[in-house]
């Protein structure tokens, strides 16, 4: 990484005089048309399949109007944002929202971390292989289980966990209902069944480790820990960086289906998210133009924090996104 | 590293910039290329000049077998001169709705049960044929409105009539019936409760003598339907309301009734707080199930089978016995009558008013169909009598028997495995289908919705003088508009939110009396006054247009 | 290898008896969740819901599996997802890799505004209703292709695979490839694609899984059955044996019918049958995750 800093100050070409622009156009696209032409693709499939239906935002600034055509409604400005920011729930589920997504983004951000560190200190390739295989596996299971499991695991009546807690001292709480449980719940599930799969990428940035470093570690001495500490560690910064990126890009992202199915009458004051309250909206009647003004909201809270890391990451770990 | 001999170099660049390329045309070639490529099925028409084809999309139970294994299907086809190109829907049909109907993209006919909702005629209206022209060619449809109270006003939005209902006279008023474990009575030498106190000594009994004799404290008392949180439905513990006066209907849904002509919320009414309050004091003495407000729905089925013969709960709701309890246990159970709120109460004793027999929504037509005349051939082919008892339970022969020209006996499953309900479902499309079984017809049910029908039969008194447009909120009669639906649906969403915690909330840990006025304006601040502004307006029009 | 290196002080034992116990915690608390579903997909539905099953199945029956594997659809659906699986992330890797590789060449003075361009798009979306509307104009509706060529680009992938090459490959290569004569297309196949397989493996099982679990696309663009993926009718089989969920009365109460008794063995065994191929192929991505073959490799 120092290395490659240093080459890309020494080939920056000199600076020189602007030509205009056409000319520098030209002489842009013959000395790099082969990448041009490597991008081609994704940027056509870009430009066809999430930019050309983009015109579809406006709904969120106008009344869904079928007879009118999509964006043939009348221009209603900002109302379906205030409307929305006028709620009666409108506090209730940015805080429910927020700290739901905080939470699990902060432990899955880590988690994963400190597992592919540990599934990399595991001595023989065998049993490496069969901690990681085993580690991934419940991301394969549907949310639609989980949540059945969830329920057949806490029940307050039958529940293994339950019952294990109460060997502990814990008793009498409703790990289903309880308000105070839904948090802990959710995110302890979110981290078991995707921590492995999550750790696959810094697993594969692992594998990458010049292993000429192992060796002048162990020469000079070090102790395992601190070899994770600064040879395993610091090559996973930068894939760190870009995960931390796009994770804070979803800051305002729940999951839709495992909340909802979590649902019930006695955690409904925490468990109520947006998503969760755009659904509900939805379905008693058509609510078109509310829902994209809502998801508009969301999109440009995200938007707006992924900008914001994406500069931060930008000056104090010169990686970025663009 | 050396370098490539320029010939290789050249073939490499070209490769790649020609694999490139076809990744490129790829993407377009998909996207342009099959543009002359039509369906052969699906243009119907009567290109051939012979038998019309009509497209149908048939929104049906996920148990219900393929359309093209129904006998009555091929009669249907053959009475209306048409072939039919069926699309069959099962699942989330929600969320394929939305993007279809957007992109104006409907078929000949869509067919299920409430398939196109109100909602969707009020924003999507124009997509749909007004059949109020058309009924000179829809004679079974005219006998419907002229023979059921309500099927044309159910048909009609905004003056036009854009979706028929469906009509079967068999279903009991009440769909939630009310059973208690008759052994265990018997077992400790109780009588039959008749008022909520008595129940209340009932179910501690329940709890603690173990009347199912297996000397385990494993005995639930007290189990009812979990509750969603968008508001109550059949099963659950709305079920009492009716017991202080309050005429709830569909098993109170978002709390809407009717008192009197007077459109009113049973959430901000005391009455419900002395509901709430009862079962708070069930709960605290440990008589509900300690999963009630957490298990789903399949979990709080099988809890209630028992293992073997032995049951496990005392008393609960459900739609008939051997539904609820399953072979092993349902013999244990009596269906039982309304409770008192107290002894000697002036409250009349009402029951939640369901009526499932009058149905909205059935069928619908495309305002621009294939051939006219055929498709409305084919909706009147539905409502004629030998088709409609067969959408109903099924083909005649395997399922239904003929006797007379108008009578008809239901046959038991054929496949002995199955029980009846389970069988009618897979065999046909029951419910969902568009149907009128009229007066004139005398079918023999099948057994479970004579149970069904039994069942209720005790909690018919609650049903006696009851004053229908008065006293019985006619929710699947009012039509609103776009602009109503869309302020009702997001208060409504605001008051569940509000309501359905506190109603656990309330059960679980108490303080209803002591929480009451600052929730009740917590309500009046989710917009509920508003709410009964537009119901009670559309209520007047409704009640007008009736007379 | 790390295997080849010796610890002995007492400090670097202790850890490694912590790696150890940690580790083995760990694979057991997710392994066992994978072994509850197989365990309860052949229960007594009944017992495992009233939690008396946790690590024997009991009263041991196979009527879920019947019914699943009983269904003539699935082997269409099977069919279905593997084509849609095989040919998308075909595609997929066709277009992501190469535009990954292009945006990470620090030369390239467009690569910030391209991304901004790709990067808007995890994040605004037209919405269903326009797309839908897309793809009926592009003739997409009801063709295979619409589970390939929409979600020909996946940007997390290209971002992730975009900093591989960036923080991976020594620049000093690039530059003394270049002193020989190499162009980017060449340096791209012969030293970048060989040096990336780890993150090649990884953005492909990204990929597959995603192609295999995609449910979506096939319920709303498609309505020919024969074309639905296995996805669809698994759920399609897992709905048909569920309770009437509140609806007895007007939805008729299935009763004591099988359906509903058994419908939870359903929904496990669907994990098993849907997931078995994808879990089946990870250990052969995995090999790509071994320690030192590339880099030391290529430079030594």
């Amino acid at each position: 990484m120092a290395v490659a800093l240093e080459t890309k100050v020494a080939t920056t070409p000199p600076a020189r005089t602007r030509s205009p622009w056409p000319q520098r156009l030209r002489q842009h696209l013959s000395r790099r048309w082969q990448l041009w032409v490597m991008l081609a693709p994704a940027i056509v499939a870009t430009a066809v399949f999430a930019y050309a239906p983009m015109y579809g935002i406006q709904l969120a600034f106008r009344e869904f109007d079928f007879e009118a055509g999509l964006t043939g409604g009348d221009w209603v400005g900002l109302k379906y944002f205030r409307q929305f920011f006028d709620s009666p729930q409108f506090w209730q589920l940015m805080r429910n929202t927020v700290l739901i997504s905080v939470t699990t983004l902060v432990v899955g951000f880590f988690a994963p971390i400190g597992l592919a560190l540990l599934v990399n200190q595991v001595v023989g390739p065998r049993r490496k292989r069969f901690s990681q295989t085993a580690t991934y596996l419940p991301h394969f299971i549907s949310i639609v289980v989980i949540v059945g499991m969830l329920q057949v695991f806490l029940s307050p009546s039958t529940g293994l966990i339950t019952r294990v807690m109460e060997w502990f001292g814990v008793s009498g709480i409703n790990f289903l209902g309880d308000p105070k449980a839904f948090i802990p719940v959710y995110v302890i599930s979110e981290v078991w069944q995707h921590c492995g799969w999550n750790s696959i990428i810094y697993l594969a940035a692992l594998s990458n480790v010049d292993t000429q470093l192992y060796e002048a570690a162990k020469i000079d001495g070090a102790s395992r820990f601190q070899i994770i500490r600064n040879v395993d560690l610091p090559s996973l910064v930068p894939t760190m960086v870009i995960l931390f990126i796009l994770t804070m890009g979803g800051v305002l992202n729940t999951g839709f289906e495992k909340i909802f199915l979590m649902q019930n009458t006695l955690n409904l004051p925490i468990s109520e998210v947006i998503s969760t309250y755009v659904y509900k909206i939805g379905i008693i009647g058509n609510q078109f133009s509310y829902s994209t003004a809502i998801g508009l909201f969301n999109t440009l809270i995200n938007f707006a924090f992924l900008v914001g890391a994406n500069q931060l990451a930008k000056r104090l770990a010169n990686t970025s996104l663009w | 590293m050396t370098a490539a001999p320029p010939t290789r170099r050249r073939y490499t660049r070209t490769a790649a910039a020609a694999s490139f390329a076809a990744v490129l045309s790829l993407v377009l070639a998909a996207c342009g290329g099959g543009g002359s490529d039509t369906d052969p099925d699906a243009s119907g028409g009567a290109g051939d000049g012979e038998t019309p084809n009509v497209s149908i999309m048939v929104i049906k139970h996920p148990l219900t077998k393929p359309m093209a294994d129904m006998a009555w299907v091929k009669q249907l086809e053959e009475e209306a001169g048409v072939t039919i190109t069926w699309e069959e829907v099962s699942a989330d049909w929600d969320q394929k709705k939305n993007p279809m109907l957007a992109a104006g993209d409907v078929p000949d006919l869509i067919i299920g049960n409430n398939a196109i909702t109100d909602a969707d005629l009020a924003t999507f209206g124009s997509l749909f044929e007004d059949l109020s022209d058309d009924m000179d060619a829809l004679p079974n449809v005219q006998a419907m409105f002229d023979e059921v109270d309500g099927a044309q006003a159910m048909a009609t939005f905004n003056d036009a009539e854009k979706s028929v209902p469906s009509y079967k006279k068999f279903w009991p008023t009440a769909i939630t019936h009310q059973y208690i474990n008759q052994q265990w009575l018997d077992a400790l030498g109780l009588d039959m409760p008749t008022t909520w106190d008595e129940l209340f000594d009932v179910l501690v009994a329940f709890k603690e003598l173990d009347p199912n004799g297996n000397g385990q404290a494993d005995e639930i008392p007290f189990d009812f339907a979990p509750v969603g949180t968008t508001g109550f439905g059949y099963f659950q513990p709305s079920a009492l309301l009716g017991l202080t006066g309050m005429q709830i209907v569909g098993g109170g849904g978002g709390g809407y009734f009717l008192e009197d002509g007077e459109v009113k919320n049973f959430f901000v009414d005391e009455r419900y707080r002395d509901v709430v309050e009862f079962l708070n004091r069930c709960w605290q003495a440990g008589l509900i199930s300690a999963d009630a407000f957490t298990q789903d729905y399949s979990t709080y089925q099988s809890v209630a089978r028992g293992t073997g013969d032995t049951a496990r709960v005392g008393f609960s709701w459900g739609w008939s016995g051997s539904d609820r309890f399953g072979p092993g246990v349902y013999e244990q159970y009596t269906a039982m009558a309304p409770l008192l709120q107290e002894e000697g109460q002036s409250a009349p004793v009402r029951w939640s008013y369901d009526f499932e027999n009058l149905t909205r929504n059935h069928v619908t037509m495309s305002a621009d169909p294939s051939d006219k005349d055929a498709v409305l051939r084919v909706i009147n082919a539905f409502y004629s009598p030998d088709i409609s008892i067969q959408v109903l339970f099924g083909d005649i022969g395997p399922n239904v028997e003929k006797v007379s020209d108008t009578e008809y006996k239901v046959l038991p499953p054929a496949d002995a495995n199955l029980d009846p309900s389970t069988w009618k479902w897979t065999s046909s499309l029951a419910d969902n289908g568009p149907i009128f079984i009229r007066e004139s017809m005398e079918v023999e049910p099948p057994t479970d919705l004579a149970e069904a029908v039994e069942n209720a039969v005790p909690l018919a008194p609650a049903f006696e003088d009851l004053d229908i447009d008065k006293d019985v909120f006619p929710s699947l009669f009012l039509k609103l508009s776009a602009a109503d639906q869309s302020t009702s649906a997001v208060n409504q969403t605001a008051i569940d939110g509000i309501t359905m915690p506190a109603f656990a909330q309330w059960v679980t840990s108490g303080g209803a009396t002591d929480g009451w006025n600052s929730y009740v304006s917590q309500v009046e601040g989710a917009g509920i006054q508003a709410n009964l502004d537009i119901l009670q307006t559309y209520y007047d029009d409704y009640i007008a247009s009736k007379s | 290898m790390t295997t080849k290196v010796r610890y002995h002080r007492p400090g670097d034992i202790v850890f490694a008896a912590l790696v150890a116990v940690s580790i083995v915690l760990i694979v057991f608390v997710t392994l066992y969740p994978i072994f509850f579903v197989a365990i309860a997909s052949i229960s007594q539905p009944q017992l495992v819901q009233g939690g008396q099953v946790w690590f024997f199945p009991r009263g041991i029956n196979w009527f879920g599996y019947e019914q699943i594997l009983g269904d003539q659809r699935i082997w269409t659906g099977y069919r279905n997802t593997i084509v849609y699986t095989v040919l998308g992330t075909a595609v997929n890797m066709l277009v992501t890799i190469p535009a990954a590789y292009a945006l990470s060449r620090r030369e390239f003075a467009a690569r910030r505004p391209l991304m901004f361009f790709f990067a808007f798009t995890m994040f605004f979306n037209g919405g269903l209703i326009p797309t839908y509307l897309l793809y009926r104009d592009l003739n997409l509706l009801d063709n295979m292709w619409v589970f390939i060529l929409p979600s020909a680009l996946n940007v997390y992938n290209l971002i992730i695979a975009r900093a591989f090459y960036e923080n991976s490959i020594p620049e000093e290569l690039h530059e003394a490839a270049t002193l020989d004569g190499s162009d980017e297309f060449r340096f791209f196949f012969t030293i970048a694609i060989p040096l990336s397989k780890a993150i090649l493996s990884v953005i492909m099982l990204y990929y597959l899984v995603q192609h295999w679990n995609d449910f979506f696309t096939g319920l709303v663009f498609i309505r020919d059955y024969a074309k639905q993926p296995l996805q669809i009718v698994l759920r399609d089989i897992l709905i048909s044996n569920t309770a009437f969920a509140g609806g007895a009365g007007g939805a008729g109460g299935t009763g004591g019918g099988y359906g509903q008794q058994y419908a939870d063995q359903i929904k496990y065994g669907v994990i098993i049958v849907s997931s078995l191929p994808v879990i089946m192929l990870y250990p052969f991505l995995q090999k790509y995750f071994e320690k030192g073959v590339m880099i030391g490799s290529v430079k030594g």
